[in-house]
């Protein structure tokens, strides 16, 4: 168990760089998509899902010649069975913990960065040697051009997802439930541990080295209320779809169940440094819920504007989402550095707890310029940091050429460009996309493909 | 020992096809008794032993790694305060207990003939064993021994004293 506090804890801070962004707003099976940045210049996604004024806009690319749906070709895929067959997976390496060869960081990696698309520029990695200089009086690790990953700042991983959203309704009126999940996981590395992996090197005698976590998760569902509808019409009239769109929804939320966990894992050294073995350190609270239906209200709002070949829209989703969880059990964890084991003692049998879901938004804008050009732009807060995507596309006869870059949520710019050709009915998209998800300083490459039906 | 340990595993793995380098004073854990050792022995005695061994942790990923290269480093000293004869000092390395004695040493050193009062540094030469199968383990047993042989004489008394011992363990890959 002492093992696993202090190997986790780290492990953790390791893999930091790699450690999902909130995919829906980066991640898509269109390869038109990547090539232009990430962003989209269609009403469905991103749009509908964080603007509820969308719901009144006909649901159909603004994109003069846009397919109606595209599917990926997983040539990723390919290359992974290739490497990896089927029929040999259970003696892969990759996937036997027992294997000397078996990597954690690269089968984590493998989770958080699906092969589906083709790799054609890995993400190098440090190379350098780490070297650990161990003795009674003296513990200092040298990471070498490693330091480099250790992040400087609070990292995590976290998303709001919306996993329901069903109702009939009337006259832009809808009633209906929606069903959520959201999480959210910060890892903030003590400053001590900080200086230790990245300037000291050098560990001190009864010194703690921490990383402070709090993560929180909660799911359940909302009947909701909305409303979309077109308040003004534009010039191009009735046939267009022109005009000023506003939409609302309002949430009461039914929590199901929720967890939350604070509090610092680390080690302490001893004194010499490592004259005893250094002692876990683990001394939080969890929260649970004894019984579902925490209660909440929030509410979503959005605009949408449309005038010609301009468009532009803005969305907030779970304003004032907070809930009140009635029956909460608070429990206190922490090792006993007496008996060595992690001991849990309950503090509140039952108590009341608050939870938020946290708000999130888009901000979306397209112009087609004529003559088959079309830019556009998104800002997208899908609950852990912003993304901001701008791309154009220029179509001319069956060929289309775009490109675009992205702000990711590490805020480190990204950059897309492809291109298409349509043959009839069909079309083929080809869209590279710079990513920095891996475990690496450098951004790799990824190479989207895609058919697309009209 | 293992929890820091297996945490520091975790930074290795993070470093693509680079080497983790450990370098461990093993001296530094070792009790004064056990790197000070005071001898008397009749004379006239072909071999007489004064060793110890001791356990120590390695992280745990060992038993599952590829050791590039294991390079060992020991130095000691012989005060000889009586009698005359010769010491010869070994270093050996185990898996178990039970072997750590029965292999060959990895580290040597024969100090010339000794009369008191005289004293000697034992400075070995630097081995490198490549490919070490003994430390693919998460426990690795350390010895070390003074085989003292004394002349027809008095006793040989006197003081051997471990002044170095260091291990450079490098791990190609793969630690987990």
């Amino acid at each position: 168990m002492r093992t696993g506090v202090v190997a986790v804890a780290l492990a953790l801070l390791v893999l930091a760089p790699l450690l999902p962004r909130p995919a829906n707003a980066q991640f898509s099976f269109d390869a038109r998509r990547y090539g232009m940045g990430g962003v989209s210049l269609s009403r469905d996604g991103n749009a509908r899902r964080y603007n509820p004024a969308y719901r009144a806009v006909k649901n159909k690319s603004h994109v003069a010649g846009a397919p109606r749906f595209s599917i990926p070709v997983p040539l990723g895929l390919i290359q992974f069975f290739k490497d990896h067959p089927i029929n040999k997976m259970s003696h892969d390496p990759m996937f036997s913990p027992d294997s000397a060869a078996f990597n954690p960081i690269a089968m984590m990696n493998l989770v958080l960065n699906p092969p589906i698309f083709l790799e054609v520029k890995k993400a190098p990695t440090p190379t350098n040697d780490v070297n650990f200089t161990l003795g009674r009086n003296q513990l200092v690790i040298d990471l070498g051009a490693s330091k480099v990953l250790i992040p400087e700042q609070d990292f995590g991983l976290g998303t709001t997802s919306r996993l329901l959203d069903a109702g009939f309704g009337a006259a832009g009126f809808n009633v209906g439930v929606m069903g959520f999940i959201q999480y959210d996981v910060t890892f903030n590395l003590d400053s001590t541990l900080r200086n230790f992996l990245t300037k000291d090197s050098t560990a001190l005698p009864n010194t703690a080295y921490f990383v402070n976590v709090d993560g929180t998760a909660q799911a359940g569902f909302a009947p909701t209320v909305s409303y979309a509808g077109r308040l003004l019409r534009g010039a191009g009239g009735d046939d267009t779809d022109d005009g000023f769109y506003v939409g609302g929804a309002l949430h009461y939320y039914f929590g199901a169940t929720y967890a939350r966990g604070v509090g610092p894992a680390g080690f302490t050294t001893g004194n010499p440094v490592l004259g005893s073995a250094p002692t876990p350190l683990l001394n939080g609270n969890f929260y649970t819920s004894r019984k579902p239906f925490g209660k909440g209200v929030g509410g979503d709002v959005g605009v949408v504007w449309i005038s010609g070949p301009f468009e532009v829209g803005a969305g907030v989703n779970d304003i004032g989402a907070e809930l009140t969880w009635d029956h909460t059990k608070i429990q206190h964890f922490f090792y006993n550095t007496t008996t060595k084991q992690i001991v849990d003692t309950v503090l509140v049998t039952d108590t009341t707890s608050k939870t938020k879901l946290p708000i999130t938004y888009i901000a979306n804008a397209a112009l087609q310029m004529g003559t088959g050009t079309t830019v556009g732009g998104d800002v997208i807060n899908s609950g852990r940091g912003t993304v901001i995507h701008v791309g154009a596309e220029q179509r001319t006869g069956p060929f289309a050429i775009r490109g675009g870059v992205s702000r990711d949520q590490r805020k480190k710019m990204q950059f897309g460009f492809g291109g298409g050709v349509r043959l009839g009915p069909i079309g083929l998209d080809v869209g590279f996309w710079t990513h920095s998800n891996s475990l690496s300083t450098q951004r790799a490459i990824t190479m989207a493909t895609s058919i697309s039906f009209y | 020992m293992k929890a820091l340990a297996a945490a520091l595993l975790v930074f290795v793995a993070a470093c693509g096809q680079g080497r983790a380098i450990f370098n461990v004073d093993v001296l530094s854990f070792l009790s004064s008794s056990d790197s000070l050792k005071r001898y008397s022995v009749p004379g006239g005695i072909p071999q007489a032993d004064s060793a110890f061994a001791r356990r120590f942790y390695l992280p745990p990923g060992f038993g599952k790694s590829a050791i590039d290269s294991v390079s060992a480093t020991a130095a000691a000293s012989v005060i000889d305060t009586s009698g005359s004869g010769s010491v010869r000092f070994d270093v050996f390395f185990a898996k178990t207990q039970a072997a750590v004695f029965a292999g060959t040493p990895y580290v040597t050193a024969n100090s010339r003939a000794l009369v008191a009062p005289d004293s000697v540094a034992l400075l070995p030469p630097t081995t490198v064993s490549l490919a070490d199968t003994v430390f693919n383990t998460d426990t690795v047993w350390v010895g070390v021994r003074a085989r003292i042989s004394t002349n027809i004489g008095p006793n040989m008394a006197g003081r051997f004293r471990l002044t170095t011992l260091r291990l450079r363990i490098v791990v190609a890959d793969k630690l987990f």
